[in-house]
């Protein structure tokens, strides 16, 4: 296992698709550096009884659910990529035993994932509050990081899980694009869908979808989002297993079951 | 040593291989040879483990492939030159093989130089032609410097220089007591490479025997100006003559010696003596035209 997880590693450092992820990643952060300059230069210009209507998405947030959907593609592309050349041939002459490649593609892709995501939130936080500073912009939260970690931590899960998720859906679908437009329905379609239903379903399905929680798991709810805040902490957790967990589990059975 | 038994293989209601058996033994080069959809790519993808067959087994020195621990160091394959990712170099295409057979570092950047590709090491792959992608494909093949070669189309792609070194490689391999399985529909290149021959149609073995047998000498021709004489003399002598369309006679079951002895003693002279083997092309055709028309007649 060890020596499949160093070769997918390897795998995933050279190639290029992984640096265009990250780098997109740190575009977001960027942007979301601007959009802290751009609140506090409002909130500066705005006299002082008007400055209670400026209220800003809270940034780290709005990081979470894009690192969510880049490396969610990271995810995919770890696959999709050996399938459309059919490298996936050599890969599997090289480690036969297909469960490993698929639990070690996991690990490494989970550990970028959580990394990445943790450090996008946590320079996107501090992006925020050296720009933005002791000013009050309403949805900026003022409270130290030790206050917010938990939910940061939460995110960058959630992060892991998408990127997860990308995993599982193109060894099932063999094909990024399949990957990709289904990941993009979970993503962005699907709560869109949930929060239209009739209540109590929206928030019934605004809970359990994997953007929502995140927010659950932390404990802090959805404020600011689409999703339900109805699960406790320890069914949120389960949640965002069992999003992991059942593709993976479909995805070991097909990989070891198709030719490849 | 590689032993497939009673190997099957249906997709849908297609049976692509159809219990075939035969080994490839160790210290010579074993052609593998049928027509286009004849079941080669997909044996050796068995024998691999990528296909799953239906029925029977393919074992590499008496193992299955997924139960090898370091397949690498054990069977090298190269069955697609293609299947790369374009994005690595060689470094990294071979690295993340050799990390995961646990095969040194040093021996990636060994390899690289015997294909001749040291000077693109650290190019992105995706700018190669498919002669430099196939010598990148030999030399993950050789990179666990394994005891059992198994190669589809090699040479395809590759210059004339390069068909001599894979030629020379092969044979070289061979000649160390490996175990050599190649494909390839280049059959003047096979005649000068295999040394034994495994020919399948329709996915059931044709021929499972030595390139000497396939190629043997099939008869002698003879010219000569008294070409009549020469054939009751030889009919007597107990050959077998037929006249040919271009004058000259075809003469099965005298060797040249005999041939030659018998005309000094009628005093019949002779133009020409040439003893003819079957080309493997003419073996091959005859082996695979038997086979379409028993397909024909059922």
């Amino acid at each position: 296992m060890i020596d499949a997880l160093a070769a997918e590693w390897l795998k995933l450092r050279t190639v290029r698709s992984t640096s265009v992820v990250l780098a997109v990643v740190a575009v977001v952060v960027g942007l979301m550096a601007l959009l802290a300059w751009y609140a506090a230069h409002l909130w500066d210009g705005l006299p002082p009884g008007r400055r209670d209507h400026l209220e800003v998405s809270s940034l780290p947030e709005v990081t979470h659910t894009l690192a969510s959907l880049c490396l969610a593609v990271l995810g995919v592309l770890a696959f999709s990529g050996e399938f459309g050349t059919g490298m996936i041939r050599t890969t599997f002459t090289v480690l036969p035993s297909r469960g490993r490649v698929l639990a070690a593609k996991a690990v490494v892709v989970a550990v970028v994932a959580f990394c990445t995501g943790l450090a996008a939130v946590l320079a996107t936080y501090a992006a925020g509050r050296l720009i933005i500073g002791d000013r009050p912009v309403r949805g900026q939260s003022a409270e130290a990081l030790s206050g917010q970690l938990p939910l940061f931590l939460a995110m960058s899960l959630s992060i892991a899980m998408f990127a997860l998720l990308g995993l599982c859906l193109a060894a099932l679908t063999r094909s990024a694009v399949a990957a990709v437009a289904t990941l993009v329905a979970v993503w962005y379609v699907l709560p869109i869908v949930g929060f239209n239903l009739p209540a109590p379903w929206n928030e019934r399905v605004g809970s359990i979808l994997p953007g929502a929680l995140a927010g659950q798991l932390a404990g802090t709810g959805n404020p600011q989002s689409v999703g339900g805040a109805l699960l406790s902490q320890p069914a949120a957790l389960a949640a965002m297993v069992a999003w992991v967990a059942v593709p993976y589990a479909v995805a070991a059975v097909l990989l070891a079951r198709r030719d490849a | 040593m590689i032993e497939v038994r009673e190997l099957t293989k249906r997709f849908g209601r297609t049976v692509a291989v159809d219990g075939l058996t035969f080994h490839v033994k160790p210290g010579r080069v074993t052609g593998f040879l049928g027509p286009n959809g004849a079941g080669k790519s997909t044996t050796m993808r068995m024998i691999l483990g990528l296909d799953r067959p239906a029925s029977g087994e393919a074992l590499v020195g008496g193992r299955r492939y997924d139960r090898l621990r370091h397949p690498m160091r054990e069977v090298g394959a190269l069955l697609d030159a293609g299947a790369v990712q374009g994005g690595r170099t060689p470094l990294g295409h071979l690295g993340w093989m050799a990390r995961a057979n646990r095969i040194g570092q040093d021996r990636v950047v060994s390899v690289i130089e015997q294909v001749g590709l040291a000077g693109v090491a650290r190019r992105r792959i995706r700018g190669f032609s498919l002669g430099m992608r196939q010598r990148l494909g030999i030399a993950a093949a050789l990179l666990g410097d394994p005891g059992v070669l198994l190669l589809d189309e090699p040479v395809n792609g590759l210059d004339p220089d390069g068909v001599r070194w894979i030629r020379e490689l092969l044979r070289g391999l061979a000649a160390e007591g490996r175990t050599v399985l190649l494909s390839s529909h280049l059959m003047s290149e096979m005649e000068l490479t295999a040394d034994h021959l495994v020919v399948i149609g329709r996915g059931r073995l044709i021929t499972d025997t030595s390139m000497r047998e396939l190629t043997a000498v099939r008869d002698v021709f003879v010219r000569s100006s008294r070409a009549a004489d020469l054939a009751t003399a030889l009919s007597a002598a107990g050959g077998t003559v037929a006249a040919e369309d271009g004058g000259g006679l075809s003469v099965r079951g005298l060797d040249p010696v005999e041939i030659g002895d018998l005309a000094a003693r009628h005093a019949i002279p002779l133009h020409e003596v040439t003893p003819r083997g079957a080309s493997l092309e003419e073996t091959y055709m005859r082996l695979t035209a038997e086979l379409t028309a028993e397909e024909a007649n059922r």
